[in-house]
């Protein structure tokens, strides 16, 4: 609940956001509904005219007028009111996307790779896609829920008071009505999702196992199963259903029974039966007036109870990406301002202090100084802290204390290599793949760089160069190759500080031997190169290994 | 519309169903609709009558026919709404089971090819919406048409015979624009909008996905701002596609509200007109404007379902295509050995992916019937792709595979949200209870489950998740050692089994298996059975 709670605040404050589109299209809305009683009244007016007073069709072009433009009118608002909130979940949906980005961005590489690209993915794009309904039909209507009945009830209580009460009467209290909606189509909701869900389940667990399905000969079987189980949950639902169902029965019950009440009240009172109340004062239009408004007096609440979903879809959307949100913890600005300027020749880390967990500091009150030019090999136990030293020299990681500056900036501040445990392509050519990182590289410097990690063999055999895409024919690069192809992005880039994580581990020999190959050259260019690895022949190609182990670093 | 040809014939293979449905909800309307109309008649009537008593005429009115009347069609609505909304609530979730069903049945008669070219989780995905846009298909779309174009036909027809042809003509000169701008125009003016909204949704998520997975490499290089601007200009171009096709539906709803309404005023005019000339009653005049009124329900729902169109033509295209795909890699009958000691030839045979090096060039081996070999390769060396073209799985580039029947288990172990025994009895349907619990035993995993209250029956979960890998791991072996085909291919079937376990199992498989033919690859030695022969692939 208190998650639910949570939701909805951030929920509210994103329509405080885009106020002006909302209030457009409830705006729009209740000209819809004024319009609608407009035209029901002039209506009323012609058949009084017409046949009470008898006045010929002909001199009653004025009022058919009005209820022309009073329906033209309508139906202009009517646009206006999907054009409005179209543009009003547009707008929503793109604030949240940039508040998830902005997220993402604070939360730094470390934080987001905790979860997997999938779940972030689904959370920008499908939870953030949900909200659309909210936005553009629920939030509106709700509104439009109370503010149109209530005008409707104002004129019928101004023709007759009595007929009015019927209508009250009928919806007790409007709140209450819209409950008892909620209620129901809440549950309903809920178990027709639950059986999809479930049966979507039942099938797509089919379809994956398919190839063993048809391997020992079970489809046919298979299938049977499926129609089995889906027959069973149909059943269960329809159970929960048939009761679910009941409470938009009931709100059909109260409008169609109001309507019934109404206009035999009506009928009587023009017979001069009803001798109580205001009944005598009942002429044709004002009683064909009320009938006319019956219905409409009810639409906003059904139209609302149709849209319940979209508060459904929206809440449990908008309660994971809250959680998202919240728990992006910020990487933090620097514990302390770096108070000396330091050369910038240098890369210094004074006194820096860093845990996962009090009791065990990860790094702690390391100051050390890396030379312009240097190999720094990083070793020690896993989980000594080697990666998390790679992280601050990064800035992907603020420390709890002390500070580090690179060439006299920041942590980056400087745009500098980075190879990442996993190897990281996009889908596209291999252009594409190196100019992600630096996008003015040229033709030539792609080939170069491409040649530097050895894999101009196997571009040689593409038919376009360094325009084929990556992945063809559903054949991909081998892991080594592909640690190749991000290193390559180095090469393209210039730039002087290269950080990486274990660059050889799980390599096969051809890869690793490019791959030392290429560190080799970086390292004759006077980059400077960090690498945290067990490896015998990267710790050779280091001038000075530190050891990463029990919170300290020292030379090894 | 053609894409929606097989689909539309599944719906309709259960006319009975959609014809009740389809009358209820037709019952619902006309309910709706006179009750309003026949209470527009009384009230008129009850006034004329007023006046004439309060002149003091002598006049009288039966109350008792509309009274009753209007009783019946607001009970009738209500229940018949009731009604409609089970009945064909029912009958969506039958639809439901039908289309899963016959779309599984075609898939697993389809070619595996597009199957495993697309990228797992995405096309599952993707196969999950396209499905659920074809579930509405009727109550959305189908039911509310025809029942629209009924309805209109039949206040047409009541125009012509009550009021006058003229006015019927008139009308329909309105009404029938009206429909055809909730509907088809609808449909043409959002179809470009929404037919390429789902490649581009996976376009963008595949950007997305890099996006996250990169972002190490983007933030080192500075570029996470301008990469990310990317995915939010083709998520926010999405949108505007959306929002546009959303804002179209609004204005043809609105516009044919608004030409229904028209035809109110005419019919309202017209009708006033012929009780002036003294042709009809008063209350008459009332009961066709009022009728048209209760039209906009109606045509208020279909705007929307066609504004869908796009999308579920778009859905089923793709589906279609699932389907259809071509059929060359199907698991062709594989040819008997030349030799009849042969369990398994292979004569060569080249394995290669487009125009990549091959994996594996003119490969001769023959296995003897009875002999147990291992494959041992390291990861990337083609291991796998041996092992589906030896099961038949996969067509080599050149050469013939020719093997006795054989049972194959994947690399993939691949369990089935259901329970053990179900799970079991795949590589054996007519396995009893006894030999369940002996291949159990075998796999060291009859301890795990003869605890547990169910038992056999336990539910092992979706994807097996209620077992660590090592554990799903030998229920999936043991599910082929059920099978009684002579010859196994066994693609690493240790993995995740600890060593101790290992060995045991290896030592029950020699007796199990007696006399039967087993071929296993693995990344080494110690991650296979025992084997008479070992060779190696480099």
């Amino acid at each position: 609940m208190v998650e639910q709670a949570v939701a909805r605040r951030w929920l509210g404050g994103l329509s405080a956001h885009s106020r002006p589109l909302i209030l457009a299209t409830v705006s729009a809305g209740v000209v819809v509904g004024i319009a609608t009683i407009v035209q029901m009244a002039l209506l009323a007016g012609i058949v009084h005219q017409g046949i009470v007073e008898k006045v010929p069709v002909d001199e009653l072009s004025l009022l058919f007028t009005g209820a022309i433009a009073a329906i033209l009118i309508r139906g202009v608002a009517q646009g206006l009111q999907a054009r409005y909130a179209a543009r009003c979940s547009r707008t929503v949906r793109s604030e949240v996307r940039h508040q998830i980005n902005r997220c993402w961005q604070a939360s730094g590489p470390v934080a987001i790779g905790q979860t997997s690209a999938g779940t972030l993915a689904r959370e920008w794009l499908d939870h953030t896609d949900a909200l659309h309904g909210y936005f553009a039909r629920f939030l509106p209507q709700m509104m439009l829920a109370v503010i149109v009945p209530m005008i409707i009830l104002v004129v019928v209580f101004s023709l007759d008071w009595l007929a009015g009460v019927f209508l009250l009467l009928s919806a007790p209290l409007i709140p209450l009505f819209m409950a008892l909606v909620g209620m129901g189509a809440e549950k309903l909701n809920q178990q027709h999702f639950q059986t999809i869900g479930r049966l979507s389940g039942q099938f797509l667990d089919k379809v994956r196992g398919l190839t063993t399905l048809q391997l020992f000969g079970q489809t046919a079987p298979a299938a049977e199963t499926l129609r089995k189980r889906s027959d069973d949950y149909r059943r269960i639902t329809m159970k929960t259903l048939k009761i679910a169902f009941l409470s938009s029965a009931v709100l059909e019950f109260f409008s169609s029974v109001a309507i019934a009440v109404v206009a035999i009240y009506i009928g009587f009172g023009l017979l001069g039966y009803i001798s109580f109340g205001p009944a005598g004062e009942l002429t044709l239009f004002s009683g064909l007036l009320i009938l006319l408004l019956a219905p409409e007096f009810f639409q906003p609440l059904r139209l609302l109870s149709q849209h319940y979903h979209d508060r459904a879809a929206a809440m449990g959307a908008s309660a994971e990406i809250v959680d998202r949100l919240q728990n992006g913890d910020p990487a933090g600005e620097p514990a302390e301002p770096a108070h000396q300027p330091e050369s910038p020749d240098i890369i210094a880390i004074r006194d820096v202090s860093l845990a996962y967990d009090i009791a065990r500091p990860i790094l702690d009150r390391v100051s050390l100084v890396i030379n312009q030019g240097d190999v720094i090999a990083l070793t020690g136990p896993s989980g000594g802290g080697k990666s998390s030293l790679l992280y601050l020299l990064a800035g992907f990681m603020q420390p709890d204390h002390g500070h580090i500056l690179v060439f006299g900036d920041r942590p980056g501040e400087q745009t500098f290599g980075w190879l990442g445990q996993s190897p990281f392509l996009v889908h596209g050519t291999w252009a594409d793949n190196l100019r992600l990182t630096t996008p003015g590289a040229t033709d030539i410097a792609i080939e170069t760089a491409l040649h530097h990690v050895g894999l101009e063999g196997l571009l040689s055999s593409r038919k376009r160069g360094i325009y084929s895409a990556i992945t063809e024919d559903g054949q991909g690069l081998s892991g080594g190759q592909a640690r190749r192809l991000s290193l390559a992005r180095v090469f393209v880039a210039n730039y002087d500080l290269i950080l990486l994580d274990e660059p050889t581990a799980g390599l096969d020999s051809d890869s690793e031997i490019y791959v030392l190959e290429a560190l080799h050259k970086l390292a004759q260019a006077g980059k400077t190169l960090v690498f945290a690895t067990h490896h015998q022949a990267l710790l050779t190609l280091a001038n000075r290994t530190l050891l990463v182990t029990e919170g300290g670093v020292r030379d090894a | 519309m053609h894409e929606l040809t097989p689909w539309l014939a599944l719906i309709f293979r259960r006319p009975g169903r959609l014809v009740i449905g389809g009358a209820l909800i037709l019952a619902t309307l006309l309910a709706g609709m006179g009750l309003l109309a026949l209470s527009g008649w009384f009230i008129t009537a009850t006034a004329l009558t007023g006046i004439l008593l309060a002149a003091g005429v002598q006049a009288s009115l039966n109350l008792y026919v509309p009274g009753g009347g209007i009783r019946f069609f607001a009970v009738a609505r209500t229940v018949a709404r009731y009604a409609e909304r089970v009945y064909n609530h029912d009958t969506v979730l039958r639809l439901l089971t039908d289309i899963r069903v016959t779309l599984f049945k075609q898939l697993s008669v389809a070619g595996r090819k597009r199957r495993t070219q697309l990228r797992g989780p995405q096309w599952l995905s993707r196969l999950t919406s396209d499905v659920d846009a074809l579930d509405t298909l009727y109550l959305r779309l189908i039911a509310p048409t025809a029942l629209a174009a009924l309805v209109t036909a039949m206040l047409l027809v009541a125009a012509w015979v009550v009021y006058q042809v003229e006015l019927a003509i008139g009308l329909a000169l309105v009404l029938i624009p009206a429909f055809l701008v909730a509907t088809v125009a609808v449909y043409l003016r959002t179809r470009y909008l929404v037919y390429q909204q789902t490649d581009a949704r996976e376009r963008v998520r595949t950007d997305v996905i890099e996006h996250i997975e990169g972002f190490g490499e983007l933030t080192a290089a500075g570029r996470t701002g301008k990469h990310a601007a990317l995915c939010l200009r083709q998520a926010g171009q999405i949108n505007r596609n959306e929002a546009r096709a959303d804002t179209r539906t609004g204005w043809n709803l609105g516009l044919s509200q608004v030409m229904v309404n028209l035809a109110v005023v005419l019919a309202l005019w017209v009708g006033l007109a012929l009780f002036q000339g003294g042709a009809i009653s008063g209350p008459m005049v009332v009961l066709l404007p009022i009728a048209l009124l209760g039209l906009q329900e109606i045509y208020s729902m279909l705007p929307d379902a066609f504004a869908r169109l796009g999308g579920t033509l778009a859905s089923a295209a793709r589906l279609n295509q699932d389907c259809t795909a071509p059929a060359q890699d199907q698991r062709t009958d594989c040819k008997a050995p030349v030799d009849r000691d042969h369990a398994l030839e292979l004569d060569q045979v080249t394995i290669r992916f487009g125009d990549h090096a091959p994996v594996l060039s003119h490969f001769d081996f023959a296995v003897q019937k009875g002999q147990w070999v291992g494959i041992i390769g390291s990861s990337g060396a083609g291991k796998s792709s041996l092992a589906e073209v030896m099961a038949g799985l996969e067509q080599p580039a050149s050469g013939t595979v020719r093997h006795i029947p054989a049972a194959y288990l994947t690399q993939k172990t691949v369990l089935f949200d259901d329970t053990l025994k179900a799970n079991l009895l795949i590589g054996q349907p007519d396995a009893s209870d006894a030999e369940l619990w002996r291949v159990l035993e075998l796999v060291a995993m009859s301890d795990r489950f003869v605890h547990e209250p169910a038992q056999l029956n336990t539910w092992l979960g979706s994807m097996g998740s209620q077992l660590s890998g090592g554990e799903a791991r030998r229920i999936a072996l043991a599910r082929v050692l059920l099978n009684e085909a002579p010859l196994l291919i066994l693609d690493e079937p240790f993995t995740g089994v600890d060593t101790h376990t290992r060995a045991s199992i290896a030592t029950g498989m020699k007796q199990w298996l007696e006399g039967r033919t087993v071929i296993s690859l693995g990344h080494a030695p110690e991650a296979l059975p025992a084997s008479d022969r070992t060779i190696r692939l480099s």
